[in-house]
């Protein structure tokens, strides 16, 4: 029940802090618009005029996806840096709770957040474009559910290593373009993809809302490989956080910047 | 009636490396010192003399190499999580805070992160609020706060946590002569009603001198003294002497006085020394008879916890110098 609590807390405290900062949030969501409707434009003047209905809703799938993780992960990096720089990450470590799990919350607090304005950007996204989705939110909801618990996964590594690097701006930079990467490219092209995160993931919402997939097309070995992928990496992305956290306790760095 | 130890630290050393010229530094060696029930003690020492380090160690911030800490019977190092259910801090003072968020905002978001549900504290923040005296400023932004507000803000989000150990470092620092007393008198009433035991790292020696019972004090890593601090101000009150004298002391005198008392103070022919040994009173006469120095008067001083303080400091610091010559 504590755990409520704490996700409550801290999705609280992140909605206090998207409103107070409210400038930063609105050039944000006009960042990922501009970039949308570049690509929307770019897909119209040099794609093929015959698949350019399908370019353009793969467009907008892979830039919401990419939209998702990179703000998520962004922030968890961006969080444990601005906490240290701003001398709370000290008292946060003096919860009792472990500073895990109140990363956890906030995750779960962040993407909640993020997943109503995803929402959002994907309507504002389709009227623009003037193409319709499959939503189909009772398949689309639960993959996307599956596939980002293994967001949270590399989501602790990066705090993990933020922990002790503290400036990981550059590095959040060039995860940009692997996450781009990631979101893009089909598993149909490299099928290796499959053991990376969350691309086994985006590629099945990808099936349901392009071409119109339902449970049905799905195998069990398609869920298997996302839930086993997604466990995997949340396990390995906590292991990594606690031993980064451990290293950094021995060094004397928490709270350091 | 014996005392209840709350809080005991055992021999904890930790060992730095530089980074850039990876050379090891020590940063606490053997710090040993136990903390008891309802007691406020100080914890105080120069910058760089291993505080911070030790407080560090006592929240499970920064893991020892050798020693450990118990709080309320459980070991930090293994049991983190759970020793914090028995300790909380304010270690950065008004940086602890979230600025962007209001006075009553920072208060739910932290009982929050200890579990507790936003609606089942509102009774506890109200009390808080009004213990503080920030019940008109609730809903105002923290970086709109004076630093004294913010100070007294950081402390009562300590205090949300109803934790039995209480750790504030520099809890004075920076604020103005009327929020250092009111803070004073706040901590003094926590303990009294509350029955908690407050641990103070300070600069502020009125502060010390006003709210606790003892102090520890570290320099070069060690705890110099454990005492109390009405036992530290007697024994040095004891040997500190003012002597008015009838003519200037002459540049021998001044030499040896110098060479035999490390803590002395002199202008306008008056003498302030401070007695280590039963037989330097002796010493100091003969230094003066041997110019027929004339003495006019000799009076006990009384002294403050500062200049013992700095008594016991600058008597290590000797010590230290010698045994690092050699």
């Amino acid at each position: 029940m504590s755990l409520v609590h704490l996700i409550s807390a801290n999705t609280r405290m992140e909605f206090i802090e998207l409103k107070r900062y409210l400038p930063n949030t609105i050039a944000m969501f006009l960042t990922f618009y501009i970039i949308f409707l570049a690509m929307f434009f770019g897909i119209n003047v040099i794609g093929d005029p015959q698949h350019a209905e399908t370019n353009i809703q793969y467009g907008i799938v892979n830039m919401v996806f990419w939209f998702l993780t990179m703000m998520t992960l962004s922030n968890i990096g961006f969080t444990i840096t601005l906490e240290a720089t701003r001398g709370t990450l000290e008292q946060l470590y003096m919860s009792p709770y472990g500073v895990w799990r109140i990363l956890l919350a906030r995750f779960i607090g962040y993407l909640m957040i993020n997943s109503v304005i995803v929402v959002l950007l994907l309507a504002a996204t389709m009227l623009t474009a003037n193409q319709w989705l499959n939503l189909q939110p009772h398949i689309v909801i639960p993959l996307l559910f599956l596939t980002i618990i293994g967001i949270i996964g590399i989501g602790f590594m990066i705090a993990g290593m933020t922990v002790i690097f503290k400036q990981m701006s550059a590095f959040l930079q060039i995860l940009q373009f692997i996450l781009m990467g990631l979101a893009f490219v089909p598993l149909s092209i490299a099928p290796f993809l499959v053991l990376a995160p969350f691309v086994k993931g985006f590629d099945m919402v990808r099936e349901v809302m392009i071409h119109g997939f339902t449970w049905s097309h799905f195998t069990a070995a398609d869920l298997s490989i996302l839930i086993v992928n997604s466990l995997v990496y949340l396990i390995i992305g906590v292991l990594v956080y606690l031993k980064c956290e451990k290293v950094a306790m021995t060094k004397g760095l928490i709270g350091n910047y | 009636m014996e005392q209840k130890r709350v809080v005991q630290v055992n021999g904890l050393s930790k060992l730095y490396q530089k980074r850039k010229t990876k050379e090891i530094v020590k940063a606490i060696e053997g710090v040993t010192f136990d903390v008891y029930e309802g007691e406020i003690l100080g914890l105080l020492g120069p910058n760089g003399a291993g505080k911070t380090t030790t407080i560090k160690c006592m929240c499970g911030l920064l893991k020892p190499d050798e020693g450990s800490v118990q709080i309320k019977g459980t070991n930090v190092e293994k049991s983190r999580l759970k020793a914090l259910n028995h300790i909380s801090a304010v270690l950065e003072g008004n940086r602890n805070l979230y600025w962007r968020l209001t006075v009553r905002e920072n208060l739910e978001y932290f009982a929050g992160n200890r579990g507790a549900r936003r609606k089942d504290v509102q009774t506890r923040i109200d009390h808080l609020l009004d213990q503080f005296n920030l019940k008109h400023k609730e809903n105002e932004l923290v970086s709109s706060l004076s630093r004294g507000m913010q100070q007294k803000l950081a402390i009562a989000v300590a205090l949300l946590a109803n934790t039995e150990v209480i750790l504030l470092d520099e809890p004075t620092l920076g604020i103005d002569v009327e929020t250092g007393y009111e803070i004073r008198e706040l901590l003094k009433e926590i303990v009294k009603k509350e029955n908690k035991t407050i641990i103070i790292s300070s600069h502020d020696m009125p502060v010390v001198q006003d709210l606790c019972e003892r102090t520890v004090i570290i320099n070069h890593g060690k705890v110099i003294t454990n005492e109390k601090v009405d036992n530290l101000i007697d024994l040095f009150e004891t040997k500190a002497y003012c002597l008015s004298l009838g003519e200037e002391l002459n540049e021998k005198q001044l030499q040896q006085i110098e060479t035999h008392f490390p803590i002395y103070e002199y202008s306008n022919q008056k003498l302030e020394v401070t007695l280590e040994n039963d037989g330097d009173i002796y010493y100091l006469m003969d230094i003066l008879k041997s110019a027929s120095t004339i003495i006019e008067k000799i009076d006990r001083t009384t002294i403050d916890f500062e200049q013992v303080f700095m008594n016991l400091i600058s008597r290590e610091e000797n010590e230290y110098v010698v045994s690092s010559s050699n």
